[in-house]
């Protein structure tokens, strides 16, 4: 064994720099809602401007932890105004570029395995409904509202056994599509999957979800990052964030 | 089909465990064959990772080597850039499998009867020696046994490496979030390739392992 030893070594270090080469030029973190729109967006936008995105996607409070502690992040799309507040007041991002991009709507999502499309929240007070799907609301934005809503409906207690949280709003999503939660609160912008039949939630039942982008500090190219908030504000991103049930700004 | 997160995973755990190795095997032996104060704390703090959930430990350590964090800025100063690289899920990776090695050559270390190591001392060999010569090769199947866990956590290792690399395609995203990834934005087919590709891998690996096992050492 001593003796095949040191090869084994040398072919890990041939191994090493391989990883992690040619970075892409702008990386775009992104709250799970974006998902779907974003895989649209993105695209178009590379070829717009010529510049390679890397999109990652993730709850928006763990993403925002991650950018305060140094991710390589360029831009930051928050499903909530909040996060994007924090990073502002701790000087990670730059402040001048907030620029809101959207406002959610949620969803009352049915799994079409479970039978009829569900119409009114307080449906979920139906027995044969055993899990209820929604984010965390706890970091979740979508989560939050699905939480707000169902507190003014006044159902928060009579469906709070059956809750199961998500760690963001596609894996609520999941429980859903699978089955595994009968029905469930999730962003419109991600209800459009052939398991789901969904009914829009009254926007006065929760907070605005008011989503707010901006240009993160440690940026090499702010202007690149700019450029891409820009374009999802831009008439071609918009057309397809309406697609997906944003409310765009200038129609709240 | 991006094929770099299995790349990337192949790369990031055989460092992984050859980090493991250089680091655990050391306190393995000093867990089982030395008796000092603190003892009972470093034998605590191994299992540590095994008993903190992923994402928790993830959170810890991000405070530490993120650019907020004491070791963070120590290595910014150096020009050293550690999360959110690969480095990181390295790091993540060893992080989180090291302490099956620590425990596996630990017994394996315990069960050598010292009297042989005694024995090739009387024979003027260095402790060194004694270890290389002696202990290791009685130990060795243990030492595997507890390299092949490591190395099959590292290459499954999920919670750590989101935190401390990020899920960023094409440079911290190995295998196992790839494919999370893919299940999430609903692309199942990739999801189920990626997965199929990991268990195969590895299970490839694993086999040739075992031929080895019957090598002696």
């Amino acid at each position: 064994m001593r003796r095949w030893l040191p090869a084994a070594w040398l072919a890990l270090a041939g191994a090493m720099p391989v990883a992690g080469a040619d970075a892409p030029s702008l990386t775009v973190f992104a709250a799970a809602d974006l998902g779907f729109a974003f895989k649209e967006i993105v695209p178009r936008f590379e070829k717009s401007v010529g510049a390679k995105v890397s999109l990652v996607l993730g709850s928006s409070g763990n993403l925002a932890t991650q950018i305060e502690h140094g991710a390589p992040a360029d831009v930051f799309f928050s499903a909530d105004r909040a996060f994007v507040e924090r990073l502002a007041a701790r000087g990670a991002v730059i402040a001048e570029s907030r620029a809101v991009y959207a406002q959610g709507r949620i969803v009352l999502a049915t799994a079409r395995s479970f039978g009829p499309r569900l119409t009114d929240l307080r449906q979920l007070g139906d027995p044969r409904i055993r899990h209820v799907a929604i984010a965390n609301p706890v970091h979740a934005p979508y989560g939050r509202a699905a939480e707000e809503a169902l507190r003014k409906a006044g159902l928060w207690e009579t469906v709070k056994p059956k809750l199961v949280f998500g760690e963001n709003i596609r894996h609520a999503l999941q429980f859903i599509q699978t089955g595994a939660a009968e029905a469930g609160i999730v962003a419109r912008s991600v209800a459009n999957v052939p398991e789901i039949e969904w009914t829009l939630i009254d926007s006065s039942l929760h907070a605005p979800l008011q989503q707010v982008a901006v240009v993160v500090k440690r940026t090499a190219r702010p202007e690149l990052g700019l450029a891409f908030i820009q374009f999802v504000n831009g008439p071609e991103g918009r057309s397809i964030m309406k697609r997906y049930g944003f409310i765009l700004p200038g129609e709240f | 089909m991006d094929l770099f997160p299995i790349w990337l995973s192949l790369q990031v755990s055989l460092m992984a465990t050859a980090l493991t190795l250089l680091v655990g095997v050391p306190v393995a032996w000093v867990l089982a064959r030395r008796r000092f104060p603190g003892r009972d704390l470093l034998e605590a703090l191994v299992v540590l990772p095994l008993i903190l959930p992923p994402t928790v430990l993830g959170y810890y350590l991000l405070l530490v080597i993120g650019s907020q964090g004491p070791v963070g800025r120590a290595l910014a100063v150096a020009g050293f850039e550690l999360a959110f690289t690969w480095r990181a899920a390295v790091l993540a990776a060893a992080v989180g499998s090291i302490a099956l090695l620590i425990k596996s050559a630990q017994a394996g270390f315990e069960t050598v009867d010292a009297r042989l190591e005694q024995a090739a001392r009387t024979l003027g060999r260095s402790e060194w020696s004694v270890f290389w010569s002696v202990t290791l090769p009685l130990a060795w199947r243990s030492v595997l046994a507890g390299t092949v866990l490591a190395f099959c956590r590292a290459v499954g290792e999920f919670g750590i490496t989101l935190m401390v690399a990020g899920n960023i395609p094409g440079k911290t995203q190995t295998l196992p979030l790839a494919i999370y990834d893919r299940v999430q934005a609903n692309a199942m087919g990739e999801a189920n390739a990626l997965a199929l590709i990991a268990v195969g891998g590895v299970a490839l690996l694993l086999f040739g392992v075992s031929r080895m096992a019957r090598l002696k050492y």
